[in-house]
């Protein structure tokens, strides 16, 4: 074996799954805030893409305001997402709640393809496809760009999560009752961890968009996001980064070993082993909280 | 202003119901006065509707799908009914909720920051929290481990002390005795009257531990199906023979008391 | 006054614990059977081929979700694999010779081994993990389907379906198609409303409220959770297979996509976990509404003179069936079961409870 070849592969494995992670920090956003799962987040990036390609190339804005524009209405979205369909749920059991935020995704995706229709677009940022060239190690330029959002975004939110607000935050996980007796707006912080969701998604709408086009497969995020959150523990965002790189390593890494085997398409497959065995052997992740119990 | 609340209740509840889920009425007329700086208990059996009042002045009720079908609850002289839980807090009331629910993910240091007003300012809450720490030199010491691993009673006191970062001028407690040793009953007990005389803070107990809860309070109240069936200071009510019978688990010959037990009983339930 | 208790009582365990305890209901249930025994005379076939039988084939399916999870309450995001499971192996089996009414047994045995595999699943986890757990599988499933040519049939991956026959006889005619949907359909419901009034029924229910009380009862949660799983996936597994035999005719892996996991799990909640009736209507909803509000959208868009872009129109339908989703939870989230019980208890005292206001 090649280790020039190999360190390759570990390390673009290691860029894209990075860019998992950016989509895995808005479930578990949503997830940390308000112990819900977050099922509508890839319909929430499809969104955020097209939200940015309507301001940019609809009303011609150039891309520097059309993104920020874009993460303003988002945050509105995300708002209201929470005001008309969440906040009746509240307490009920998870079923319903997944359910919920499954038919949101469906919703949005259709909506979305409605409104602007299913052909592929690009994204066009700008970022130049020359590859860069780390020693004999080919990297592309976008996935770097992307993963540094992924710790810009790590930093921003551990940061947010020290704050009053987002101890706040954690505490509405916690214990809707307990947080509602001590003042805690509970309908506010599931609104707001809905907001910075969909924040989430605009970035990592834009970065996929540019990597794959903006069209319909961006939702098809959904199984590796949710993979990254549950392996990192879902109500970490340490734990998102570091089972983000896990997960594109060994996905890259294991595909070209296994798809000479089975002649191709194995990623997919790696990805899904990989979210059984973690719920079977490590439920809570590698940097997820265990549910205390005390009898 | 301040002179002239003197004397006055911060707290009056008149003839309150509470429906849950429409159908269920669970407490039917309850009538309770808090006056300013006192310390009041709410006593009686299992299901009796203790807790059902204390969220019907705390805003909980929506969250269990209860609602107050009639009557009015006044606060400071201004009605509260149809409050939402979170504005009754900035008024002031707050409600130490049944079993210790303190966050259990986050250390207790951030128990207290979560329950800081959004107004605090950050040298006012870390006052704030010092002052806590030295009514419960024991949170002090587990400042910075996990909520969910501190003892119970460890818990009840973050939990109270959760609540008074919130600055109420009304602190409604739902059994902190629960699940307790004597000692540690006796304990928190003792601080709550200690902050009740320091800081003038009107304290609403609901109790089962009838003993250990009419040695601290002023007056009391004993509910039983969803009415309020006794009324009276904490001695005239210590000297009733039928809340120590009933309630202290004196009495004497108490099998002879049986047959009494039936009568006196039959005359509160109707 | 149309749907009356007054007069119904029960003076024995027996007769108490009959499948309907109300005459009335009875009487509904019997007129609805009529119904569906006269609709190929009533309904022109292209109604009842494309709409009815479908709808008959789903609720069966959804009725076999709805015991594991209204009934046992496991989340199962990986229903449509399990039917894939049923279909696959029944075609196959019919493909090598065996006669139809072996092969669909096969099919739904087949389907119920596999689908046990996801009971082992709900034994180490349960709620959203299990949810998430069952949607690997599903990925899982469906790679393998498309990855096995032997299974799937081929490079074009679609495996024609033999003609149907049963009990000796070839089934070709619209009206054959049908009675064989309604007869799998009837089927099950039977056997779900007499679950209901059994001690396995009971056991489940007790399973989902809290497995480790029931445990402490004596209830074997374990053996409970794996039937529960089994006898639901052979429903799976058969239903999978009539709906290729009757209506697909062509099996294709994206038939039992994740997306129809998600697609029968959104009926029975809609319907209403643990609702027999609700699982018809949840069916219906989901099923046959989309397709209405989009046929709709084009008799008035041509109406109005309006030109309605023909991608719009293609993603309406989701568009709709995700709103359709929220929209019902929202309003109530124990489901369309519950509505309907809502405007029955309302009828049972109608119109009299007016005069007494």
């Amino acid at each position: 074996m090649d280790w020039v070849f190999l360190s390759e592969l570990a390390i673009n494995g290691a860029l894209t799954g990075l860019l998992y992670s950016l989509f895995a920090i808005g479930l578990v956003l949503v997830y940390k805030a308000s112990s819900v799962p977050n099922l509508a987040q890839g319909g929430l990036t499809m969104v955020g893409a097209y939200v940015v390609l309507a301001l940019a190339r609809d009303l011609g804005m150039p891309l520097w305001l059309a993104i920020p524009l874009a993460a303003v209405v988002m945050f509105g979205l995300g708002f209201g997402i929470e005001r008309v369909a969440l906040r009746r749920l509240a307490g009920r059991p998870v079923v319903m709640i997944l359910m919920l935020t499954l038919g949101l995704d469906i919703f949005l995706r259709g909506t979305t393809l409605a409104i602007w229709g299913g052909t592929s677009r690009s994204m066009e940022l700008g970022v130049s496809y020359e590859p860069l060239f780390l020693g004999d190690i080919f990297i592309s330029r976008i996935h770097l760009v992307g993963a540094g959002v992924a710790l810009a975004l790590f930093v921003a939110f551990m940061v947010f999560f020290r704050t009053r607000t987002g101890i706040k935050l954690r505490a509405i996980a916690d214990d809707y009752m307990a947080s509602w007796s001590v003042g805690i707006s509970v309908e506010r912080g599931v609104g707001l961890s809905w907001a910075l969701a969909s924040v989430v998604a605009v970035a990592a709408g834009v970065i996929w968009g540019e990597i794959q086009g903006v069209d319909q497969a961006l939702s098809l995020l959904l199984l590796k996001g949710l993979t990254v959150a549950v392996l990192g523990g879902l109500d970490s965002i340490l734990g998102a980064i570091v089972a983000g790189i896990i997960l594109g390593v060994i996905e890259n890494v294991g595909a070209e070993f296994l798809d000479p085997l089975v002649g191709g398409g194995s990623r997919e497959l790696i990805v899904a082993a990989v979210l059984i065995l973690t719920v079977m052997i490590r439920p809570h992740g590698l940097f997820g909280r265990h549910d205390i119990e005390r009898v | 202003m301040q002179e002239k609340a003197q004397g006055q209740s911060i707290l009056s509840m008149n003839s309150i119901e509470v429906l849950y889920d429409n159908v269920m009425l669970a407490i039917k007329g309850v009538s309770v006065q808090v006056p300013k700086g006192g310390m009041v208990a709410l006593l009686g059996s299992n299901g009796a509707g203790k807790s059902t009042t204390l969220k019907a002045i705390s805003g909980l009720l929506k969250a269990e799908r209860g609602h107050i079908s009639r009557g009015e609850i006044k606060f400071d002289g201004t009605d509260i009914t149809e409050m939402l839980a979170q504005k009754r807090v900035e008024m002031g009331i707050c409600h130490v909720i049944e079993g210790r629910r303190v966050f259990e993910h986050l250390t207790p240091d951030e128990n207290l920051t979560a329950a800081a007003p959004m107004g605090m300012s950050r040298s006012e809450l870390s006052v704030e929290k010092d002052k806590i720490y030295d009514y419960f030199p024991r949170l002090a010491e587990r400042r910075n481990s996990q909520a969910g691993y501190l003892s119970g009673g460890e818990q009840q006191m973050l939990a109270i002390g959760r609540a008074l970062v919130t600055q109420p001028s009304l602190l409604m407690l739902d059994e902190p005795s629960l699940g307790l040793a004597p000692f540690l009953v006796a304990e928190i007990f003792g601080i709550l009257q200690k902050i009740n005389r320091e800081e003038g803070l009107s304290v609403l107990l609901v109790e089962q531990n009838a003993l250990a809860a009419l040695e601290i309070v002023s007056e009391g109240y004993l509910i039983e199906n969803g009415r309020v069936v006794m009324h009276g200071t904490a001695e005239a009510l210590k000297s009733n023979s039928d809340i120590q019978e009933f309630y202290l688990g004196g009495g004497e010959g108490a099998n002879f008391h049986n047959v009494k037990h039936y009568s006196r009983r039959k005359r509160w339930l109707s | 006054m149309f749907y009356r208790l007054s007069g119904v009582y029960h003076s024995s365990l027996i007769s108490d614990s009959r499948m309907f305890k109300v005459p009335a209901d009875r009487n509904l249930a019997v007129f609805l059977l009529l119904i569906g025994l006269a609709a190929p005379f009533i309904l022109p076939s292209l109604y009842l081929n494309s709409y009815i039988l479908p709808w008959l084939i789903w609720t069966a399916a959804a009725l076999g979700l709805n015991l594991v999870t209204g009934w046992a309450g496991q989340l199962h995001l990986g229903y449509a694999a399990v039917m894939a499971v049923g279909a696959y192996s029944a075609i196959h089996a019919v493909r090598l010779g065996v006669p139809w009414e072996i092969a669909l047994i096969i099919g739904g045995l087949a389907a119920s081994v596999i689908g046990s595999l996801f009971a082992f699943a709900a034994l180490r986890v349960k709620g959203l993990y299990l949810a998430l757990t069952t949607l690997a599988m599903q990925f899982v499933m469906d790679w393998v389907l498309t990855h096995s040519p032997t299974i799937s049939g081929g490079s074009h991956a679609s495996l024609q379906a033999p003609t149907l026959a049963l009990l000796g006889q070839q089934i070709t005619s619209d009206a054959g198609y049908y009675y064989v949907a309604l007869g799998w359909c009837v089927l099950v419901t039977i056997f779900m409303l007499n679950l209901k009034r059994t001690g396995l029924g009971r056991a489940l229910v007790a399973v989902r409220e809290k497995d480790f009380a029931a445990a402490i009862l004596g209830v074997n949660s374990f053996y409970y959770k794996i039937l529960a799983f089994a006898a639901s996936s052979f429903i799976a597994g058969v239903s999978g297979a009539l709906l290729v035999a009757t209506f697909y005719f062509l099996a294709a892996p994206e038939q039992f996509s994740v997306n129809v996991s998600i697609q029968v799990l959104a009926m029975v909640i809609v319907g209403g976990l643990g609702s027999i009736i609700g699982s018809y209507f949840g069916v219906a909803l989901i099923l046959l509404v989309p397709g209405l509000v989009n046929g709709l959208v084009v008799t008035a868009s041509e109406e109005l003179g309006m030109q309605v872009n023909v991608e719009t129109l293609a993603h309406i339908p989701n568009a709709v069936y995700g709103a359709l989703i929220v929209i019902i939870l929202m309003i109530e989230p124990l489901g369309l079961g519950k509505l309907y019980g809502n405007i029955r208890d309302y009828l049972m005292t109608w119109p009299f409870d007016q005069l007494r206001k």
